[in-house]
């Protein structure tokens, strides 16, 4: 029994390691080859499991039935436990389990990794549909990302009504896309091609409709859609529709700041971290928090660019600032402002 | 404290000899009583109802799904009947089929006490469940929730009135699994037999203590989400709504921080009701009867401390996705201890393939499938890709219906005869187990590879890609097949009612205390309340009761010991 039931794992754990698309999808991106591999030795294990739990139930189902002339108190052997059989059955499946947080720890942390980010981009939910805002290019694409093959790419997700998912099943991954809140992803597009981006978070009526195309392009191809959108070719750097005149930042007050920050934002922006969100993001930790993400206008957060921000404002799909105008507010103003933040991100 | 001593001695109390005189009105008696009997049945009956419309709702699913152009009925009216569904099987059928219905009416028995601790408060849970059920239900009429049995917001802050609806009625039965929790645990601590040790409990008891645990500090988490999310809809108190500093995030934590100890209030008594019926018709003692008792208590524990594993594509830091996956692959350990376990109780038996030994059989096979699932979903990489897919259905469905409800199917055919006085057809049985495994089998399996190729939960529209439509026929063909199955047990209570044959005290030869005394149990449960000697499992030894008053028939067989079998190679 022990011998026919090693046959069927044996043959079903080849078959995992074997067949060349386990969830059935092809790899289109870097951690996809990595969650496929984790998924085969779950398998494998899985299947062992299974074979031989389900094997040995019907076998001693059968092989131990009640004779069906046996007398009425005909009993069963009569022994309650098996120490040596319960401590393997405890210490093979902590083993397991042990092998499985390594692997499972070592695949998150290059998932995580944040080394040789070439592309920054934001896609943003909404209901129903998903929009893409790339470094340079002005207004936000509707329905379809594009992503040059062989770079690495990130994804800033976050939604503008209620709680999206963003799901690549050939890419393997997903974020949910929070309002108020700036879930990330990273990968490598390897396999030029049209996949679909799916919404995995109820989001409403027509949820079950909510998707968009990823096409993975190549690099030539990128780089004629990207300027055809109105980008120029080069990715990165600094930009977006806040461009515009420098602020000369020396000399600003930190307490005239401080007064102001209490008059013209403190109603939207707390000067706690990041994620303590009023209307838009505390602001306490904007130039030291190191996972700081980039600013709503794409550029790093550094003092310069806040000032950018502050002095031309800035409308997407995140939400508005308004600009040094609406907020009445001038260049010794804002440079005031910029020494507070400033100050409060040393603490 | 010289006093209190003596209720620990072996000897039977005369104390313990006074009985309460039984009611005689009808409303006393069968309507607002305090037995736990009759609140036992109540619930066994509520709950069944609710199964068959939640059952049905689960129908509208899968005829929607045939197609996927969402021609069945609107996308507004699809999300509501899943978001029902789920409520329903979760809160109004299977929480208080395995605590209310089988917890009431079992434990007290197999404790050898005469009632529940609190009789009064029992009665006050059970009537909170069938109007949280109305309630529920009656959102239909105003516009059900439709934001799936999770009602995260902020899309549940737009959802139609029924959503508040819906707060109110899950607040209410909270309150219930909550007051159940408290009695239980009382009732099992203080008012066990004497010599009733907690080494001699019977396991059912066991899971009932630690689900009891887990209703009495979890549900109160919830509570006070609902509560939060019914002010904020209601008033617009902003606790979710991150436009008005709100945090949708703070829902999910708390949110899951009661309900994955659900999934183990909805698993828990099933594998007391497993560890019952698996040495009964084996005719062996429970095997490791003291890793099972302590698995479950683990798994209530750990049943803490795993609710972000729900939440790994929500924004959670990534050091803190560790410890919840770490945490939740350990749960896999002393599940996998008690599977192990009920295997070698099998080995060595003398089994006997009645329905209910074939449902806990069958229970082992497709919850052992649906938590080799669950430890793929541990993995945090593999969650990225299945998290929110029909692999999450799937993996769920063998979790709560091949482990719970094939558990209160178990549960039913075997102490049926003791509620009842009757017993069941044996044949009927068999057909139901048959045609249900398959057609389980056929339904959810399916839905393994729907949801890994692309299908994402919660939708009534999807795309036709790798066959999604033709694997969507297979499992609504096959689930109705499922449904049917459940008729032939509606079939069978019809049959033992009419032409059953009387069941006497114990049918099946078992050793607890509940199969001791007459069927159905007379209102005072035991005339003597019995003194305990031993574990109850051990059917190679005289009954390890004594002081019982003898009701013929119930000591089962006289025993002689077989030779041992050669063993399995």
């Amino acid at each position: 029994m022990t011998a026919l039931l090693a046959i069927i794992s044996i043959a079903a754990s080849i078959f995992w390691i074997v067949v060349p698309e386990p969830l059935g999808l092809v790899e289109a991106a870097d951690p996809s080859g990595q969650v496929d591999t984790l998924f085969r030795f779950l398998a494998v294990v899985g299947s062992f499991i299974m074979v031989y739990v389900a094997g040995y139930i019907i076998y001693f189902t059968i092989a131990f039935r009640r004779p069906k002339n046996a007398p009425a108190n005909h009993i069963g052997v009569q022994i309650h436990d098996a120490p040596i059989l319960e401590f393997w059955w405890t210490v093979v499946p902590t083993v397991l389990v042990a092998g499985l947080a390594i692997a499972s720890v070592q695949i998150l942390s290059t998932i995580n990794n944040t080394e040789g980010d070439v592309l920054t981009m934001e896609a943003i939910g909404y209901q129903f549909g998903f929009s893409f805002r790339y470094p340079k290019i002005a207004n936000p694409i509707p329905d379809e990302m594009h992503v040059p093959v062989n770079t690495p790419i990130t994804v800033h997700v976050t939604s503008r009504d209620v709680i999206h998912g963003f799901w690549v099943p050939e890419v393997r991954l997903k974020a949910d896309m929070v309002p108020g809140l700036i879930n990330t992803i990273r990968f490598t597009p390897t396999r030029i091609g049209t996949y679909r981006i799916i919404c995995t978070e109820y989001c409403g009526a027509l949820h079950g409709k909510m998707a968009a195309k990823l096409v993975i392009d190549s690099q030539q191809d990128f780089a004629k859609w990207y300027n055809a959108q109105g980008g120029n070719g080069t990715t990165g750097g600094t930009g977006g529709n806040a461009g515009g005149v420098a602020v000369a930042l020396q000399g600003g007050n930190v307490q005239a700041g401080q007064a102001l920050f209490g008059q013209k934002c403190s109603a939207c922006h707390s000067v706690g971290p990041f994620t303590q969100k009023i209307v838009g993001p505390g602001l306490g930790h904007i130039f030291d928090d190191t996972t700081h993400p980039k600013l709503v206008s794409g550029d790093d957060p550094t003092p310069q660019n806040v000032a950018k921000i502050l002095k031309n404002g800035y409308q997407g799909d995140i939400g508005v600032m308004p600009s040094s105008q609406a907020n009445a507010i001038n260049n010794t103003d804002i440079a005031n402002l910029v020494a507070y933040l400033v100050s409060l991100s040393k603490h | 404290m010289a006093v209190a001593s003596t209720t620990t001695t072996v000897a039977p109390h005369a104390v313990l000899d006074h009985i309460h005189p039984e009611p005689t009105s009808f409303i006393r008696k069968y309507i607002f009583s305090i037995d736990h009997k009759v609140i036992g049945v109540q619930y066994m009956i509520t709950g069944m109802i609710f199964f068959v419309f939640a059952g049905l709702l689960a129908e509208l699913i899968r005829v929607q799904l045939m197609h996927n152009d969402g021609r069945f009925v609107s996308p507004e009216t699809y999300n509501q009947i899943y978001s029902m569904h789920g409520s329903a099987m979760v809160w109004m059928v299977i929480i208080p089929l395995v605590t209310g219905g089988f917890g009431n009416f079992v434990m007290p028995l197999q404790i050898g006490a005469r009632d529940v601790a609190f009789p009064w408060l029992n009665l006050a849970a059970f009537w909170m469940f069938p109007v949280a059920g109305l309630l529920l239900f009656a959102s239909f009429a105003v516009g059900a929730p439709d934001a799936g049995w999770t009602e995260y917001p902020p899309v549940s802050l737009q959802g139609p009135a029924g959503t508040s609806l819906w707060c109110i009625a899950i607040f209410l039965i909270g309150i219930s699994s909550t007051l159940t929790g408290i009695n239980f645990i009382v009732t099992i601590v203080k008012m066990r037999a004497p010599g009733m040790t907690f080494t001699r409990m019977p396991l059912f008891v066991w899971a009932q203590l630690a689900t009891a645990g887990l209703s009495m500090i979890a549900t109160t988490a919830l509570a006070a989400a609902l509560l939060a999310l019914f002010l904020e809809r209601t008033f617009g108190i902003p606790f979710y709504d991150p436009r008005h500093g709100g945090s949708p995030i703070l829902w999910q934590h708390m949110f899951w921080f009661y309900s994955h100890p659900a999934v183990y209030i909805m698993i828990l008594p099933a594998f007391g009701i497993i560890s019952e019926v698996l040495p009964t018709f084996a005719r062996k003692p429970i095997f490791g009867y003291k890793m099972i008792a302590f698995s479950s208590i683990s798994i209530a524990l750990l049943g803490f401390m795993v609710w972000a594993h729900h939440m790994f594509t929500s924004g959670l830091v990534p050091w803190l996705q560790l410890p919840f996956m770490i945490m939740t692959m350990i749960v896999a350990i002393p599940t996998g201890i008690k599977i192990f376990s009920w295997m070698a109780t099998l080995w060595g038996g003398s089994i006997e393939l009645s329905p209910a030994m074939l449902f806990a059989i069958g229970f082992l096979i497709t919850f052992t499938f649906g938590g080799v699932t669950g430890v793929f979903l541990s993995a945090v990489p593999v969650d990225l890709h299945a998290h929110g897919t029909y692999f999450v259905v799937a993996h769920f469905h063998y979790v709560l219906y091949g482990g719970s409800v094939f558990g209160i199917f178990s549960g039913i055919y075997y102490w049926w005869p003791k509620m009842t006085g009757r017993l069941m057809s044996e044949t009927l049985g068999k057909w139901h187990f048959w045609v249900t495994f398959v057609a389980f089998n056929c339904t959810f399996l399916p839905m393994h590879w729907l949801g890994l190729e692309g299908m994402p939960r919660r939708v009534g529209i999807y795309a036709d890609t790798h066959d999604a439509v033709f694997w969507n026929q297979v499992a609504s063909i096959s689930s109705f097949f499922l449904a049917a199955a459940t008729l032939l047990l509606f079939a069978n209570m019809i049959y033992s009612f009419t032409k059953g044959k009387k069941a006497g005290p114990n049918p099946w030869g078992a050793r607890t205390l509940e199969w001791m005394i007459p069927s159905p149990p007379p209102y005072y449960n035991f005339k003597k309340i019995p003194a305990v000697l031993a574990a109850p499992y051990d059917f190679g030894n005289p009954l390890p009761y004594i002081g019982l008053e003898r009701v013929p028939g119930a000591e089962g067989p006289a025993v002689t010991r077989t030779p041992a079998p050669a063993p399995a190679t």
